[in-house]
C-alpha cells in the first residue's frame, strides 16, 4: 500500500511517515505544500492521502475539491487543529472520508488509515480470506489452512495488496505504484522474485493454487484457475 | 441589608414606575392631561359665556319691563300734578312662583308704589348700583334701576313742573342659574364622551404604532452568533422615527460580527499554531515507543522534542505578550508611568538586535534628534522598536543596511521610522501585516521562526499610548515602518 502525507510541519510529516512504514509497511510519500501534494495526489497512484488543512501554497480544502473534481477516488484522510463543527461538516461535505484533530495519537491513525484502505477497496473486514487463506491486516499475519506462514516485509505487502483485490487482475506496474513511494521504477525487477517467493511459501504442499499468473497481464489471487 | 431593602423598593409597583416604565401609558396620561385641560377650558368659556349672553337677555328684558312699569305711571286729574299708579293695566307674571318685584319712586315724594307681590322685609333703596345681584330668602335675585324716568303721560297745557321716577325692577335669576348649569353639564358630558372615545383611539393607535418597533424586536431575536443578518421589517423601514434605531442597530451589528469573527479567526489559528507543534511533540515520541530503538536514535527524538518544546513555549510567551499588550491598550491594566526619553530606548533595542544583525552582516544606523521626552514603559517602547528591528534585520538582504531615525518637530507627533532595503511587502499583503497570525509566505517564516505576532503586539502597544504605526514598501526596493507618538508639548 502507498500513502501520500500532504503536510508543512516537516518533522510531523517525518513522524507520520515513520509509523506507516513500521506499523502498516506502507511506502510512503510526502509533499510539503499543497502544490506539490496536488500534484502528487493527481500524477501517482496512492491508496490513502493524508492532508493538512492549512498549507502554504494551496489550502487543503482547496486541493481536496480539485482532487475530487478530477475524478480520484482515493481515500483522503483530512488531520487538522480545527475541531469546531463547521469546520468538520464543511471538510466532509468536500469530499474527505476521514478526519483526525491535532494533536493526534500515531495508533489511532494507523487504524483510521488501514481501515480507509479496507473501505476504498470494498473489504469491510480486517481479516481478508480467500479460500483457505487468511491475511490479518491489523496483526499482519497470515494463515494458509489454518497454518501460520511466515513472509519477509516485502512478500507480506504483496500479498495484502493482492488480498485486499481478490479475483482482480493486478498488473506489475500497479503493484509497484502501490508498493513503493515516487522511485518505484527503479524496482521493476523483483516484483517476479516476491512472487515466486509467496507461491512456494502459500502452495507449496496445498493442492489448490491461490497465485495465478495471466501471462502479459498480471497476477490474481483466486482459489481455482482463473477465468479468462 | 441596605441592598436588600433597596431592591424590595423597586419592587414596589407605584403609579410613577408605571409611567417610567411604558410609553403606552405616557402617551395616555398625556392624552388625558390634555383632553382634560382642554374640557375644562371649554367648560370655563362655554359657562362664562352663556351666563353673560343670558344675563344681558334678561337685563334687555329687565328694561323693557321696567319701562312698560314707568309707562303705567300717570298724573291725576287735579292741578298739582301728583302721581299715581294704574295696576289695573299691569300684565300677571309669567312665573307665579318666583313673580317680578317692582318699586317706583318719585323725585318729589319718594316710594309712589311697589308691586304687590313684594315680599315682606325686603329692603331696597332707591339709590344704588344701575345692576346688582343679590339674594333673599334663598332665592337670587337680579335688579335694575333706572334713573330719571319721565313720566310718559305728560298732560299738554299743564304748568307745573314734570315729575321724573325712579324705578327699582327685579327679577329671579332662577331660570338663568338653571339654564347656566345645563350648559355646563352638556359640556362636561360631551368632553367625558370625548375623552373615552379619544383614549380608545390613542390606545389603538399607540398598538399599532408600536407594531413596528415589536416586529424589529422580534427580528432583533433571531440574531446570533450564527446569524449576523438583520432583516428589517417593511413597517420599521418605512418608518421615519425608527430610523436612527434601524441605521445604529445594523451597523452596530456589523462591528460586532467583525469583532466576533476576529476574535473567531484568532482563535482558530491560535488553535491551530498550539496544536501543531504539540502533535509533532506527540508523534515523536509516540513513533519512539513504537519499538525498541538505537540508543542514537533516542537521543534524536529528544533533541528534536526539546526543540519542539522550545518552540512552544516561544509561541506561549508571545501570545501572552500580545494579550498583555492588549488588555493594556484597552485601559485594564494602569501603571504609573514615568517620563522617559524615546531615543534611549532605541538604543537599547538597537543593542539588543546587535547579535541578530551581526549574523547576517547587517549595519543598523541611528539617527538621533537629542532626547525626545515621553510618558511610557520603557520596556513596552523597546519591545516595539525590538520587534520592527528584527524584521527589517531579517527580511532585508544578507549585509544589508537598517536606518532608524527618531524625528522630533517642533509641534505634532514624534516619528520613529526603520527603513530596510529587502525585498518588500506585496501590496496584496501590506494591508494585513499587522493582524495576528498573518504570515504573508508561511513557509518563510516557518524558517526565520515568525509566529506573525510580532507587528500585532507593535502595533497594540504604539495604540495603547494612542499613536499610530504604519507601514511604507516598494516591492524590490524596501519596506519603512513609522510610528507617530503623541508628544504632548509641556513634557
Amino acid at each position: 500500500m502507498r500513502v501520500l502525507i500532504i503536510e508543512d510541519e516537516p518533522r510531523l510529516a517525518e513522524n507520520i511517515a515513520r509509523s506507516l512504514r513500521e506499523g502498516g509497511g506502507y511506502a510512503v510519500d510526502i509533499a510539503h505544500d499543497g502544490q506539490e501534494g496536488l500534484f502528487l495526489a493527481e500524477s501517482s497512484e496512492y491508496d490513502v492521502v493524508l492532508l493538512d488543512l492549512m498549507l502554504p501554497q494551496m489550502d487543503g480544502m482547496q486541493l481536496l475539491s480539485r482532487v475530487r473534481k478530477s475524478g480520484r477516488r482515493t481515500p483522503v484522510l483530512v488531520v487538522t487543529a480545527r475541531d469546531d463543527k463547521e469546520s468538520v461538516v464543511a471538510l466532509l461535505n468536500a469530499g474527505a472520508d476521514d478526519y483526525l484533530t491535532k494533536p493526534f495519537d500515531l495508533g489511532e491513525l494507523l487504524a483510521r488509515t488501514k481501515a480507509l484502505i479496507r473501505r476504498g477497496k470494498g473489504q469491510p473486514s480486517p481479516v481478508l480470506s480467500v479460500g483457505d487463506l487468511e491475511l490479518n491486516t491489523v496483526s499482519r499475519s497470515v494463515l494458509r489452512g489454518g497454518r501460520q506462514v511466515t513472509l519477509t516485509a516485502m512478500e507480506y505487502r504483496v500479498l495484502e495488496y493482492l488480498a485486499h483485490r481478490p479475483r482482480a487482475v493486478v498488473s506489475k506496474t500497479e503493484l509497484l505504484e502501490h508498493l513503493y513511494d515516487y522511485n518505484w521504477e527503479k524496482f521493476s525487477n523483483v516484483i517476479e522474485v516476491y512472487i515466486s517467493g509467496l507461491r512456494r511459501k502459500l502452495d507449496d504442499g496445498s493442492s489448490r493454487q491461490l497465485i495465478h499468473t495471466l501471462r502479459g497481464q498480471g497476477y490474481v489471487l483466486q482459489d481455482g484457475m482463473p477465468q479468462v | 441589608m441596605k441592598r436588600g431593602h433597596n431592591s424590595a423598593m423597586h419592587s414596589l409597583i407605584t403609579p410613577g414606575s408605571i409611567l417610567r416604565g411604558s410609553i403606552k401609558a405616557r402617551l395616555i396620561t398625556i392624552v388625558v392631561l390634555s383632553q382634560t385641560l382642554l374640557a375644562a377650558g371649554l367648560l370655563f368659556t362655554g359657562v362664562f359665556d352663556t351666563h353673560k349672553r343670558l344675563l344681558s337677555t334678561l337685563d334687555a328684558g329687565m328694561q323693557a319691563r321696567a319701562m312698560s312699569v314707568a309707562a303705567l305711571v300717570r298724573y291725576a286729574e287735579d292741578a298739582g300734578g301728583s302721581l299715581y299708579f294704574d295696576d289695573t293695566l299691569m300684565p300677571s307674571s309669567l312665573d307665579r312662583e318666583h313673580p317680578d318685584l317692582f318699586a317706583v319712586w318719585t323725585e318729589r315724594s319718594g316710594l309712589l308704589t311697589r308691586s304687590a307681590n313684594w315680599p315682606a322685609g325686603l329692603e331696597v333703596p332707591p339709590t344704588g348700583p344701575d345692576h346688582w345681584n343679590f339674594k333673599f330668602a334663598d332665592v337670587h335675585y337680579r335688579g335694575l334701576r333706572l334713573f330719571r324716568v319721565p313720566v310718559l303721560d305728560r298732560e299738554e297745557g299743564k304748568s307745573f313742573r314734570p315729575e321724573s321716577l325712579t324705578i327699582v325692577y327685579v327679577a329671579p335669576k332662577i331660570h338663568l342659574d338653571e339654564e347656566v348649569n345645563e350648559a355646563g353639564i352638556s359640556i362636561v358630558l360631551s368632553s367625558l364622551l370625548l375623552l373615552v372615545a379619544t383614549v380608545l383611539l390613542a390606545l389603538w393607535g399607540i398598538r399599532r404604532g408600536l407594531l413596528p418597533l415589536q416586529q424589529l424586536a422580534a427580528q432583533a431575536g433571531l440574531v446570533s452568533t450564527h446569524n449576523w443578518e438583520l432583516h428589517l421589517p417593511e413597517d420599521a423601514k418605512q418608518i421615519k422615527e425608527l430610523r436612527p434605531l434601524t441605521q445604529s442597530m445594523t451597523t452596530m451589528l456589523a462591528r460586532l460580527q467583525h469583532s466576533f469573527d476576529q476574535q473567531r479567526e484568532f482563535l482558530g489559528n491560535a488553535a491551530h499554531e498550539l496544536k501543531t507543534p504539540v502533535a509533532v511533540l506527540k508523534s515523536t515520541l509516540q513513533s519512539l515507543l513504537q519499538r525498541p530503538r538505537a540508543s542514537q536514535e533516542y537521543r534524536a527524538g529528544i533533541e528534536h522534542s526539546l526543540e519542539d518544546l522550545e518552540r512552544l513555549e516561544q509561541l506561549l510567551q508571545w501570545m501572552l505578550r500580545l494579550a498583555r499588550a492588549e488588555q493594556w491598550a484597552h485601559g485594564a491594566l494602569r501603571r504609573d508611568l514615568q517620563v522617559i526619553d524615546v531615543t534611549a530606548t532605541c538604543e537599547e533595542a538597537v543593542e539588543r538586535t546587535r547579535h541578530l544583525a551581526e549574523s547576517r552582516n547587517a549595519t543598523v544606523h541611528l539617527a538621533k534628534n537629542g532626547p525626545v521626552l515621553f510618558r511610557a514603559d520603557p520596556e513596552d517602547l523597546q519591545l516595539v522598536w525590538v520587534n520592527l528591528l528584527e524584521n527589517a534585520v531579517r527580511y532585508g538582504p544578507e549585509g544589508g543596511s537598517v536606518e532608524v531615525a527618531v524625528i522630533r518637530e517642533n509641534t505634532g507627533p514624534a516619528r520613529i521610522s526603520f527603513e530596510d532595503q529587502g525585498a518588500g511587502i506585496p501590496a496584496a499583503d501590506l494591508p494585513h501585516i499587522f493582524e495576528r497570525f498573518y504570515r504573508g509566505d508561511p513557509s518563510r517564516t516557518r524558517t526565520t521562526g515568525g509566529f506573525g505576532l510580532g507587528l500585532a503586539i507593535a502595533k497594540a502597544l504604539v495604540e495603547a499610548y494612542g499613536g499610530t504605526i504604519t507601514a511604507d514598501s516598494a516591492p524590490g526596493k524596501g519596506t519603512r515602518m513609522t510610528v507617530q507618538l503623541p508628544i504632548s508639548h509641556t513634557q
